[in-house]
């Protein structure tokens, strides 16, 4: 048994170990390299270039107050949604759990496309409506800003910042407070002299992984950032590879190392505080709940903050799509605009052939890619929680690495690695590439199975006279099926929208569905743009409902 | 069926040290009795159980099951958990939450092939015997923590085992209910006539349910003997200090005279039970709380009368729990909780020599 495990680890370091170091040390020789398909000699010629480069200075100071900014305003919007949840009456909770889980079904690409739609300034809807209203001469918002980058990144952080810090919040341990209060202190001081600053692992954690994300975010600069010519890191990169005559594999790579460099950093302090705010907040035994801060007159001002944030990331970015897929050009909502919709969006894009090639790549690629990377997670998660070893704790330090790779980044990697073999621009690059960066969130609900197989559950099985095998039959696949289940799902849902790793690794042939949109994006037909937006939305929907479903399930036995 | 064990050891190995969890264990466990291993966490007593039940693997001897050798080291015979035909009732329950209560109890027929219909009866005659009728179609995981238990327990029964394993089966129940379990446990237990191995770390649950007790320390087993012989007549001071609440005082052996060894200690002389001390040998006399019995006021010299002041009195309800000085030593004393006295008061007590044990240093 023990060596037979012991050859399992080592396969896997070997091949999670080849699918996430691999492209990072392509990227590191692509940077000190001269071209893309030959390495060539050894020069640091593209790492002068690119960070003398005049312009580099403007996208690093635009990169800095696009993260802060959007990281800062998740995170107080977070706080503000999970102490309202937590802690006080207010009602209409579902809306919080709906809230959080609204990222896995409007991909970043379509919110971002719906807030250009409705706030650009030339015929942005609400502008329009807007205008019309006050008879103004311009435009009242800009989204094309850095501003408006800002508000839709911090947006689109909103739900990831709300579920680290809710729990956390949920779980405080309340006599802290009381004892404050008992102490003398008044509610308000209670809450930033105790109770935020019990929280603050939380909180910072939530920060750090809105950096992350922000950082890597290329849906966002790219739709609202390219259009005011505000460029960060990722627009940065990505102009370098995808335009002009020159395109620069090497200095791209150059710029990447830095931003990869950032970004495996933060998530190395991110986990480190997750450990630290477990420890921090202790989830008591005794099941108590939190005492309710009742909100009184306050509570229909606040309710109203919440039903409008949930409008916004729920429900307009939606409708927006829609309803722009069904009306021939830009107009603002009217018995005209009602009475002039009709299917022409839908119908070319459905004519379309390389709107329908995106389609079939996109669902192939969720279906054999969630079914490989689950495959994998398997094994990897068994090793990580059944086999404690120092090999098992590289195995598991190596797959949580590519969960701090920025999409773009590691993309440019991949590329001078499938440049080298015949994979190139092939669907099969693609599907490498996904499993590989998106491996960590099928390890997870995978791993968390295996932890709920107590030791002790196998081991009776045996002892009460059932072999291995029928252990295994019987009791150890029954067990992991909903994990099994919810990777897949959680993987598939995230294959269908992926866009930052595509728009470097898809070719002519290998379109997939979150690039066709871009090139909508670029050429400016919303219309069709829409259309295939909602097919990807309803896709992804369909699987998260599916999760919830298959999840509710098992929840009870 | 009786349990031979001989010469077992087993190592772990943690940051290059070798850990002794089992230090050369020879132990005969008694067929149709209930025999418990007793002993602090981390004493090997898991461990023990563990690797009767074949989950763990020793590093050196032989375990037999009625005659049966299922390991040996140096025959290399190895005879895996689901060969050796036992039950066990694991700390956790261990209670298959995607099955409900019919098959988790069904299972271990079920892998065996059992036909249906044997299975069926089976399973209802000993959901009967543990009082669970009636709840086969009960998810296993919604039932309360006794009932899982008794679930647990009826998992490790219906196929008829040749011994029955503990793993602390109580530790996962609050005060109250492991109490009632206990008693139940000991009724079913009582009415099986089965071998059953126990583990626990609990004296009270040790001496209310076993036929005999080993004590385990450090890997080896310290001492083996009825709950009567431990608790009032054990051999060495570890025991006599874990199986309850005991002053320990230092003393030496004066005499031996009418059965009774005679010792000089910081109370005086003491006439205690006999030992077979040479006289001038250092011992440590035990004596428990519950044996001291107050004498009001100053009284004359008698045997085993000590004199002594109360230095502390607490009310824990049934009774007093009072430190008393005597010279140098302070004994802790349980009194009937209506005695009249108070902190300071100058008191005697006497001590009955078959209380008074003397144990090995």
């Amino acid at each position: 048994m023990a060596p037979a495990r012991s050859k399992l680890t080592y396969l896997l370091i070997a091949i999670v170990g080849a699918l996430t170091v691999c492209p990072v040390l392509m990227l590191v020789l692509g940077s000190f390299s001269e071209g893309l398909t030959a390495f060539g000699d050894f020069t640091v010629d593209k790492y002068v270039e690119a960070y003398t480069d005049p312009a580099f200075l403007e996208v690093m100071f635009n990169t800095t107050l696009f993260v802060l900014g959007s990281s800062t305003l998740s995170t107080t919007l977070a706080i503000f949604l999970a102490y309202l949840n937590t802690r006080t009456d207010i009602p209409f909770k579902f809306l919080f759990g709906i809230l959080s889980i609204i990222p896995m079904m409007i991909p970043h690409l379509l919110f971002s496309v719906s807030w250009a739609l409705l706030l650009n300034p030339s015929n942005g809807l609400l502008n329009l409506g807007l205008m019309q209203a006050f008879s103004l001469e311009h435009a009242p918002f800009n989204v094309y800003s850095l501003w408006g980058m800002i508000l839709v990144e911090g947006l689109l952080d909103l739900p990831i910042a709300y579920l680290i810090i809710a729990p956390a919040m949920g779980s405080f341990d309340v006599t802290l407070e009381e004892s404050s209060r008992v102490a003398g202190a008044s509610s308000w001081r209670t809450l930033f002299r105790v109770t935020l600053p019990v929280l603050r692992p939380a909180i910072l954690a939530a920060f750090i992984l809105g950096v992350v994300r922000s950082l890597a975010s290329f849906a966002v600069p790219q739709v609202i950032g390219i259009p005011g010519r505000v460029h960060v890191l990722a627009t940065h990169l990505y102009e370098m590879i995808a335009t002009g005559f020159a395109t620069d594999y090497g200095k791209a790579a150059a710029v990447g190392m830095s931003v990869l460099a950032a970004s495996v950093t933060l998530i190395v302090v991110y986990r480190a505080l997750t450990a630290e705010s477990e420890k921090y907040v202790t989830i008591s035994s005794r099941g108590f709940r939190p005492t309710v801060v009742e909100l009184g007159r306050a509570k229909a001002p606040l309710f109203g903050a919440v039903a409008l944030l949930s409008f916004i990331l729920i429900v307009l970015p939606v409708a927006v799509l829609l309803y722009t897929s069904l009306v021939p050009y830009s107009m603002v909502p009217s018995a005209r605009a009602f009475s002039m919709m009709d299917l022409r969006h839908w119908i070319s894009v459905l004519a379309d052939p390389i709107s329908l090639l995106a389609l079939k790549n996109s669902l192939f690629l969720a279906v054999a890619g969630a079914t490989l990377g689950v495959f994998l997670s398997i094994f990897v998660a068994y090793v990580i929680v059944k086999v404690k070893s120092r090999a098992s704790g590289v195995l598991e330090s190596l797959s949580y690495l590519s969960f701090s790779f920025p999409g773009i980044v590691i993309g440019v990697g991949f590329m001078w690695f499938f440049v080298q073999t015949p994979l190139y621009a092939t669907i099969w690059a693609l599907l490498l590439g996904y499993i590989a960066t998106y491996l960590p969130y099928g390890i997870r609900p995978m791993s968390s199975a295996f932890i709920q197989i107590h030791s002790h559950l196998e081991e009776s099985s045996l002892v009460c006279g059932a072999s291995p095998m029928t252990t295994m039959r019987r009791i150890i696949v029954p067990l992991l099926i909903p994990g099994i289940v919810s990777g897949w799902i959680l993987m598939a849902s995230m294959f269908v929208r992926e866009l930052t790793l595509s728009v470097v690794l898809s070719r002519p042939g290998t379109e997939v569905l979150a690039v066709q949109i871009l090139r909508f994006a670029e050429d400016g037909l919303w219309g069709r743009l829409s259309a295939l937006g909602i097919v990807m939305i309803l896709i992804s929907t369909t699987l998260v409902v599916m999760a919830t479903l298959v999840g509710a399930r098992f929840k009870t036995v | 069926m009786e349990i031979r064990i001989r010469g077992v050891s087993k190592y772990y190995y943690s940051e290059g040290k070798a850990i002794k969890a089992l230090d050369g264990v020879d132990l005969d466990i008694p067929a149709k009795r209930i025999f418990t291993l007793l002993g602090p966490s981390g004493c090997g007593k898991t461990t023990l159980l563990r690797c009767i039940v074949g989950l763990e693997m020793p590093d050196t001897g032989e375990i037999s099951i009625g005659g049966d050798v299922v390991w040996s080291k140096d025959r290399n015979i190895s005879v895996p958990p689901e060969k050796r035909g036992l039950g066990m009732v694991f700390q956790t329950y261990a209670i298959w939450p995607h099955m409900n209560v019919f098959d988790n109890v069904a299972y271990p027929l079920q892998v065996r092939g059992v036909p249906r219909d044997a299975i069926r009866r089976s399973v209802e005659k000993t959901l009967r015997f543990v009082q669970l009728e009636g709840f086969e179609k009960r998810p296993a995981t919604k039932l309360s923590g006794g009932q899982q238990q008794r679930v647990a327990l009826a998992r490790a029964l219906v196929a008829e085992p040749k011994v029955i394993l503990f793993d602390e089966p109580l530790s996962n129940l609050d005060a109250k209910l492991r109490e009632e379990t206990r008693k139940e446990l000991r009724a079913f237990l009582a009415k099986l006539k089965i071998t059953a191995v126990y583990v626990t770390h609990d004296r009270v649950e040790a001496l209310a349910l076993s036929d005999s007790i080993a004590i385990m320390r450090a890997g080896r087993i310290v001492e083996i003997g009825t709950p009567q012989k431990i608790y009032f007549n054990a051999d060495h001071r570890f025991v006599a200090d874990f199986i309850g609440r005991a002053n320990l005082v230092k003393s030496t052996v004066r005499a031996a005279e009418n059965g009774f060894t005679i010792v000089d200690s910081g109370l005086g002389r003491i006439v205690c039970q006999h030992r077979d001390l040479p006289v001038g040998a250092e011992a440590t006399l035990c004596i428990r709380p519950e044996f001291i019995r107050i004498v009001r006021g100053e009284q004359q010299a008698g045997r085993n009368l000590v004199n002594g002041s109360i230095e502390s009195l607490v009310f824990v309800g049934e009774a007093y729990e009072a430190e008393i000085r005597v010279g140098e030593e302070r004994l802790l004393a349980r009194i009937d909780p209506e005695a009249q006295l108070a902190e300071g008061d100058a008191i005697s007590f006497t001590l009955d020599p078959a209380h008074c044990l003397l144990v090995a240093i």
